[in-house]
């Protein structure tokens, strides 16, 4: 073989090497050579805990696209989403941290979010909600609880569309807490009994569905005070410092909300009754069943037991959130 | 007593050949013919044998991976298991056996049979120093060669694992799986590693042998034994060695 | 120092001086045993100096002491007053040896053997060193060998490539183990005249380890005889004449007596 042809198939392999090394660094390095063609979302937690450049992205469990990189930036740990080209992630989506099995292994996962809010662009920010680490569980509770909060939202903007100035507000849900007070008293201890009555088994309610004057008066009250509740409710998020006079425990209104009783039972109250008188309105047999069916009422009183203990443990993490919470565990 | 000032001399004797070597790298350019003889005796020549040998460690490891995998559900990380034992370990481990049974073996029988033949002497009544020309181009030639083997040998060591993988009715991993497992689970740092690895492994073959066969004494039976020599010793050195270089890159 | 008269190398105009060597108690022993004892005696610069002895009397374990392939037990070898053990020295001085076996460079090309030397040192440009080396291949008829490696060549042709590769160093001292000793009797006496001629010409000091004795008779300045490690012999070829000595004259004259061989007298 001559010289020349020795150093050509040495410079030929020598290329070869450098190419195949080139490749590789590409290739595990992140490079652009393997990089799918798609759009980067980011998602800012305070912790991305096991998740690392590479793990995938999957949109209710369909995978869609990889984390780019991890970062710290703007004081919090970014993740850069790679998403696929094609996949539409509606602005209202949510970003989890969630793991694919015992070993540890980590994706992003992003719900569906609504049919009709719009899709993010390149680069925009993902919402992301924190999640505990193994309680997949819990995560679909705050989706409903999510969605529940959206329904409440709505149904009040319905029931306030004039829109009062917040200050009239309080001053009207206090005196009509006032107003009412005994009523509603009266209410809640006629609904205890009931309840209790059905928890005795006895055919009370039935006769509380059948009695008019009753049911009138009942759905009198329900009305006012889901009035009341949302009021409040649209009111306290505007207001914090009258949320603070509320939560020194002023007024009739401080009372009911500071007191975990009173304020689990008038929820439970509202809520129960809600979906009764819908259910009775639509005619479905669902009051018959809470009241022959067992398991039923098994339910609703461990259901009520969750929202005792999440009243308990919120403490001061304030009124909304404690609705909330009600809320949630209720549905 | 004798066997350890034997290992001490030879461990010397070693360390000299090589800085007498270094004294020369500036003649390098002036050696490019020899150095790419030598990079196409050491690197070219031995592709085959490296990609052979390669591509089935790396189905072995599938295979065998595959089969105790399938009874705990880890199969899917069949690619990230083939992708860092060869790179970290077995791809390096494997080209600098190779090196030395192929290239050291070479390289002692030349040099012993040079040696014994007064070649050597010759070269040294020229003022010409062995270590020069006979040493230092052998040693940049591996130096040049040995990340490019290793890289083959990393490369088709996985698509080995790859297609077992892929076509092995029990395992039944499909190629894109395969390799997002091995690309999940590996940075470019575990291939560096490994080239790292390569490189110090080829070097100490390649500079023991040259040393080995330059300080051979007597006849044929004599070059014989300085390959036999040379090839144990560079074994035993690459394993050592690579205990040490593995902990010392952890 | 010894008084340098200026030479001419044979391949180049330059002027070097030729160089003495001169053995000061050399001794050498491997192991147990002994090869040399004692060794004293000069060789002047320009001289053609002939060792003669028995086979494995140290002729070769001598020459290679003055290139350094072999350290003295004791004593030492100087060149030109300076020690030949020390690298700078022998760095300084060109010496050539022609090794007894040839010792070519068997993965070079003979052309390539003649022209490492030069190319290695870088003492020419590439076509002066193609017209050097065909020179000195010319010189030993060997334009012909010049594509082949020494595996294809027959003895008496690898001697001469080694004689060749030797002269195209230019050397200033020139060290031949048994250069005749392979050779038909025209190359012999060829091999015989470029030594006087080097010596005449540019003043080469020659050391020529030859048991021919018709070159030591028509070149050699003076002969000298080694046996069992000592010089036993040391003069002008005319004193090899009449040596005194029976073993001597036993080396130098040796009867061929197939009434009573040899091997069957150390029988008994
Ligand atoms: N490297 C060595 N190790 C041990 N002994 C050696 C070595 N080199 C030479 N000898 C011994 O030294 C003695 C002289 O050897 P040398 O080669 O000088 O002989 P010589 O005079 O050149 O013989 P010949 O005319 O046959 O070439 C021999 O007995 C040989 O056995
Ligand atoms: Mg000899």
């Amino acid at each position: 073989m001559n010289n020349a042809q020795q150093t050509a198939r040495v410079g030929l392999f020598f290329l070869l090497g450098l190419a195949l090394t080139w490749v590789t660094w590409e290739t595990l390095s992140g490079g652009k050579l393997f990089r799918e063609k798609g759009y980067n979302l980011i998602a800012g937690f305070d912790s991305i805990k096991e998740v690392k450049t590479g793990d995938e992205v999957r949109m209710a469990g369909v995978k869609i696209g990889s984390v780019e990189t991890t970062r710290l930036a703007h004081g919090r740990a970014e993740a850069v989403l790679r998403i696929d080209t094609g996949i539409v992630v509606k602005s209202d989506a949510t970003a989890t941290i969630a793991m694919a099995g015992l070993i540890g292994t980590n994706y992003i996962s992003i719900d569906l979010g609504s049919a009709n809010a719009p899709a993010l662009a390149d680069n925009a920010e993902i919402r992301t909600r924190v999640t505990p680490d193994i309680n997949t569980i819990m995560a679909e509770l705050g989706n409903l609880g999510q969605k529940l909060e959206g329904a409440l939202g709505s149904f009040g903007a319905a029931m306030n569309g004039d829109g009062k100035p917040g200050g009239g507000l309080f001053q009207k849900l206090d005196r009509l807490v006032t107003d009412n007070s005994e009523k509603i008293n009266t209410t809640l201890t006629n609904l205890q009994e009931v309840s209790a009555k059905l928890n005795r088994g006895e055919g009370t309610l039935g006769k509380l569905i059948n009695d008019p004057s009753l049911h009138d008066q009942l759905l009198a009250t329900v009305g006012d005070i889901r009035t009341a509740a949302s009021d409040a409710k649209t009111f306290m998020a505007n207001a914090s410092s009258i949320v603070d006079q509320v939560k020194s425990g002023k007024g009739p209104l401080g009372t009911l909300v500071y007191d975990d009783k009173a304020a689990a039972d008038l929820k439970s109250t509202v809520a129960n009754l809600k979906s009764v008188s819908d259910k009775l309105a639509s005619g479905q047999g669902t009051l018959g069943k809470l009241i022959n069916d067992d398991t039923m009422y098994n339910s609703a009183q461990a259901t009520l037991k969750k929202a005792d203990r999440a009243l308990d443990g919120l403490g001061d993490s304030g009124p909304i959130t404690a609705v909330g919470i009600v809320a949630n565990s209720l549905f | 007593m004798k066997q350890l000032t034997a290992i001490l001399e030879g461990i010397g004797s070693t360390l000299q050949l090589l800085a007498r070597s270094a004294a020369h790298v500036g003649t390098l350019p002036r050696q490019r013919a020899r150095f790419i003889e030598q990079c196409y005796l050491i690197g070219y020549t031995t592709l085959p044998i490296v990609a052979i040998l390669s591509f089935f460690i790396g189905s072995v490891l599938a295979l065998q991976a595959g089969y105790s995998m399938q009874n705990f559900g880890a199969k899917q990380f069949i690619g990230s298991l083939v992708g860092l034992s060869l790179a970290r370990e077995l791809g390096p481990v494997m080209v600098a056996i190779l090196v030395a049974g192929r290239v050291g073996s070479a390289i002692a029988a030349e040099l012993a049979s040079m040696k014994v033949y007064q070649e050597v002497d010759a070269l040294e009544t020229m003022n010409i120093p062995p270590a020069r020309i006979l040493v230092l181009p052998r040693l940049a030639a591996i130096l040049f060669m040995m990340p490019v083997l290793a890289i083959i040998a990393d490369l088709v060591g996985w698509f080995g694992g790859a297609l077992v993988s892929n076509y092995v009715n029990f395992i039944g991993i499909d190629s894109e799986a395969y390799f997002a497992a091995l690309r999940r689970y590996m940075h470019f740092k575990d291939v560096m590693n490994g080239l790292i690895k390569a490189e110090i492994f080829g070097f100490v073959v390649v500079l023991v042998c040259c040393n080995i066969g330059l300080n051979t004494r007597g006849g044929p039976r004599e070059i014989g034994a300085s390959v036999t020599r040379a090839v144990v010793t560079s074994l035993i050195l690459i394993l050592v060695l690579d205990y040490f270089v593995t902990k010392a890159l952890l | 120092m010894p008084s340098c008269s200026p030479t001419r190398n044979p391949f180049t105009a330059e002027e070097t001086p030729a160089v003495a060597v001169s053995f000061e108690g050399l001794s050498k022993s491997f192991g147990d045993h002994v090869v040399l004892k004692d060794i004293t005696f000069n060789v002047e610069p320009g001289e053609i100096f002939v060792l003669m002895g028995p086979s494995g009397s140290g002729k070769s374990v001598l020459l290679k002491h003055i290139v350094g392939l072999e350290a003295p037990t004791s004593g030492r070898v100087l060149l030109d007053g300076h020690d030949a053990a020390d690298e700078e020295v022998r760095a300084q001085i060109r010496i050539g040896l022609v090794f007894q076996a040839g010792a070519l460079f068997n993965s070079l090309t003979v052309y390539d053997n003649l022209a490492l030397y030069l190319r290695e040192h870088r003492l020419s440009t590439e076509p002066k060193i193609r017209e050097k080396v065909m020179h000195a291949l010319k010189i030993l008829s060997l334009e012909n060998t010049a594509a082949k490696f020494p595996s294809e060549l027959s003895g008496g042709m690898k001697k001469r490539v080694a004689i060749a590769r030797a002269l195209v160093m230019e050397p200033q001292l020139l060290l031949y183990d048994e250069p005749t000793s392979e050779l038909d009797p025209v190359m012999s006496a060829t091999i015989s005249e470029i030594i006087a001629a080097l010596k005449d010409e540019y003043h080469v000091t020659s050391i020529v380890v030859s048991h021919d004795r018709d070159l030591a008779r028509s070149i050699a300045d003076r002969v000298g005889i080694l046996m069992d490690g000592k010089l036993m012999h040391l003069g002008p070829p005319s004193t090899l004449q009449n040596p005194s000595d029976p073993r001597l004259k036993d080396f130098l004259n040796p009867k061929i007596d197939l009434k009573n061989p040899r091997f069957k007298k150390l029988e008994t």
